[in-house]
């Protein structure tokens, strides 16, 4: 699952980033968007999605939303893969 | 004493600058505005031991490792310049993304100094952070600021933080993250970026409590929806920007104009009382017609310049440039570019300096040139005289005129972006992603100070270069070669209508062929305001704006006769000015944002070719519709134009081979 197929309004955590270009992976992570991390979809716009990533709202294209990719935050739990403890 | 400025993007860092300084620097809700160092001097209200303060503005950052090459500004300036002291700017709405970009600050083992800032709005969102437990927890000052209101800011209190921590010479310890190194890995950095995040989302989660989370669906969300709907989103974009410029060009400045006129009249009626008979005609006429003429002319549409100013600072400040970006990003893909390539083209409607240079803040070196390049297709404030004019003279002010430049604009960027992603051969695309600033009411006192500040800049211009342009001008058409002054029979033999006469040979296919056009085109490039000044001028016509009074007084002959050219000439000239390059000052800000010769040179050409093409086919189409026959120098004009195109076209067909190439390569 990614940005642009998951359910709008929904916390989710980030489990990867693969973005294309390295420099974009680590400007997303200067955001607070990197493995780990809650993410939650605002709005599906044409072409374009808006998220809410540490308090902050961000459009991104489609090709980006592609490029993250998420985990519910319940199987996260169960897959023990997150450093994070989700309270 | 050497202040930095450092913050993320967006987070009110010009704001408080200007506020500190008393200076009036370009603002607006974006992120990514500002783009470049200023600097200024903590004012005196805010300085009671008058101690030497210079403070320096840097562009948003989110952290130390620059993205785009305006974050990089700041990394260098924080990194070598070695500031006494850093206030560190944090969006009090955002303190779990700002304190990232703060402990990277706080190692670099200058004094910091926090300021948070937006306080007002965190009561409105229920948010409340204890301020003197994150001073604790930070180890330097935290200071509240409301860098909007003039009054309770903070910032007296702020200033005074930055004085003691620079008197007490204490050093303060920056947060302690495990694994910290200088000589890290790329694999190590991110393992301690992680544990950065970490520490800070430690201290966020002690200091901010709120009532409401962000994620909620908002009423700004809900504007997002509409303004960015699929079959909303251009009409909306399309009827904004139509009031912006109807209001400034066919609304209020004309009317504001109409006013001014008026006492530009009678002071040229004042100053050719008192000078009498008594002065030599050359003089009177050099300060009558000259330069109170000519410079009129030109200030006579200070109120349309005002209006549209206060009118694009009030759409600056709403928030909405961010969604225009967000709006035509699937469009802008389409012809190479991104949604970022939008915001230097509004930027641009104002004046086409500040658009080039913020196109710092696209990454793509062919984005950012390529937008650098068409930015400046869209007409500027100075670029409005000249509209106005030509809509008065010959079209009776009819709104289409003007309006329809701008969409001409557009059409010209969708060609030229389609041209250049042929020429350069380079479709990668890249992704978009911009931080949406909220939505706010636009402040009436913000933009009223940015069109006064605008404004002043103007009659600056008109008082130093367009008069000394004019006066020249007016030189040169007063003498001959033999500096013997030129009879009202004989005015080609002026040393400019010699030196203009060659060049008009050259717009005869674009139906303008006349040297006072040719010579006002030239002037122009110094300054575009200077194509109304030229023409008043050399045809001694005084008063532009008010047309029909001009008609009465000059017994008959209107400004279209004596301009000697019909309407669709007329058009002609306008897309000729409107679509060549820009004036000298834009073309240096080009220069600094493609960093490459052949760029600028390709740019200049490219743009001197688009006015060029433009026009002939206005005039030649025009005068075929409207007459039945081409107009005059129709069949070298032509061939000059395919001569143009075929180049365009062999230029498109080689960056399209160069691409071919590696896909071959890696299919063998």
């Amino acid at each position: 699952m990614n940005i642009s197929n998951c359910k709008l309004n929904t916390e989710y955590l980030i489990t990867d980033v693969n973005a294309k270009e390295t420099d974009m992976k680590d400007f997303l992570f200067t955001l607070g968007c990197y493995p780990g991390e809650r993410v939650v979809l605002i709005s599906r716009l044409p072409s374009m999605y808006v998220v809410d990533i540490k308090n902050s709202r961000y459009s991104i294209d489609d090709d980006l939303a592609r490029a993250i990719c998420l985990i519910e935050p319940m199987e996260a739990d169960k897959e023990d893969i997150m450093e994070r403890v989700v309270v | 004493m050497k202040i930095a400025l450092a913050g993320n993007p967006n987070s009110g860092k010009t704001t408080l600058f200007n506020a500190i300084t008393g200076k009036v620097e370009y603002v607006g809700n974006w992120p990514g505005v500002t783009v470049e160092k200023k600097e200024g001097s903590v004012k005196s209200s805010l300085n009671p031991g008058k101690r030497k303060m210079t403070i320096v503005d840097l562009p948003g950052a989110y952290s130390m490792s620059p993205y785009t090459s305006e974050e990089s500004i700041t990394r260098d300036f924080v990194r070598k310049e070695g500031p006494d002291v850093i206030i560190n700017i944090v969006d009090a709405t955002n303190l779990g993304r700002s304190l990232f970009f703060t402990s990277q600050l706080m190692e670099l083992g200058i004094p910091v100094v926090i300021a948070l800032n937006k306080s007002d709005m965190i009561q409105k969102k229920g948010i409340i952070i204890d301020t003197e437990l994150l001073s604790e927890l930070l180890g330097c000052p935290v200071v509240r600021t409301v860098s909007t209101k003039s009054m309770n800011n903070g910032l007296d209190f702020l200033i005074e933080a930055v004085q003691s921590v620079f008197d007490t010479k204490k050093k303060q310890q920056p947060l302690h993250i495990k694994g910290m190194k200088t000589d890290a890995s790329k694999e190590e950095q991110e393992q301690i970026d992680k544990t950065r995040f970490s520490v800070v989302n430690e201290i966020v989660d002690r200091v901010e409590r709120r009532r409401m989370d962000s994620s909620e669906h908002t009423f700004q969300d809900t504007i997002d929806r509409v303004v960015a709907n699929k079959w909303l989103g251009i009409p909306i974009f399309a009827l904004v920007i139509w009031v912006v410029f109807s209001i400034s060009q066919s609304w209020l400045g004309p009317w504001l104009a109409d006013l001014f006129v008026g006492w530009i009249d009678a002071f040229y009626e004042l100053v050719e009382s008192v000078l009498g008979e008594n002065v030599h005609p050359v003089l009177s006429s050099l300060l009558l017609d000259g330069i109170i003429g000519g410079v009129g002319a030109v200030v006579g549409f200070l109120p349309l310049i005002m209006v549209l100013f206060f009118m694009l600072a009030l759409l600056e400040d709403s928030g909405y440039m961010a969604r225009v970006a967000l709006v035509m990003d699937p469009y802008f893909k389409k012809i190479g570019l991104s949604g970022k390539s939008i915001i230097p083209m509004i930027v641009s409607t104002g004046c086409a300096i500040p658009g080039v240079m913020a196109t710092r803040t696209i990454k793509n070196e062919r984005q950012r040139r390529t937008t650098a390049l068409l930015a400046p297709f869209m007409p500027c404030g100075a670029k409005l005289p000249i509209i106005a004019l030509f809509a008065g003279v010959f079209f009776r002010d009819n709104v289409w005129v003007g309006t329809s430049m701008y969409f001409l604009a557009i059409f010209v960027i969708i060609l030229g972006g389609l041209i250049i992603r042929k020429i350069t051969g380079d479709t990668s695309k890249s992704y978009f992603i911009m931080e949406l600033p909220e939505y706010r009411i636009p402040s009436i006192k913000r933009a009223t100070i940015s069109m006064l500040n605008r404004a002043k800049a103007f009659i600056v211009k008109a008082g130093t270069i367009i008069l000394i342009s004019n006066a020249v001008v007016h030189m040169l058409q007063t003498f001959n070669w033999r500096f013997q002054v030129v009879g009202t029979s004989a005015p080609e033999t002026s040393i400019l209508a010699s030196i203009a006469t060659p060049m008009a040979w050259l717009f005869i296919p674009l139906g303008f062929g006349i040297w006072q056009f040719a010579a006002a085109a030239v002037t122009g490039f110094i300054a575009k305001e200077n194509v109304v000044g030229t023409l008043a001028v050399t045809f001694a016509i005084t008063n532009f704006i008010d047309v029909e009074e001009f008609a009465l007084i000059s017994g008959g002959s209107d400004v279209m006769t004596v301009f000697g050219i019909g309407a669709v000439a007329a058009l002609s000239y306008l897309v000729f000015n409107l679509f060549t390059p820009p004036c000298f000052a834009a073309i240096g800000s080009m220069n600094s944002e493609m960093e490459s010769p052949k760029w600028l040179w390709g740019a200049i050409a490219f743009q001197l070719g688009m006015g060029y093409v433009l026009s002939f086919f206005v005039y030649q189409v025009g005068t075929l519709v409207t007459t039945g026959s081409v107009g005059s120098g129709f069949l070298g004009g032509l061939i000059a134009v395919l001569a143009m195109i075929g180049y365009v076209v062999y230029l498109m067909k080689k960056g399209s081979s160069k691409r071919m190439i590696p896909v071959a390569q890696e299919v063998a």
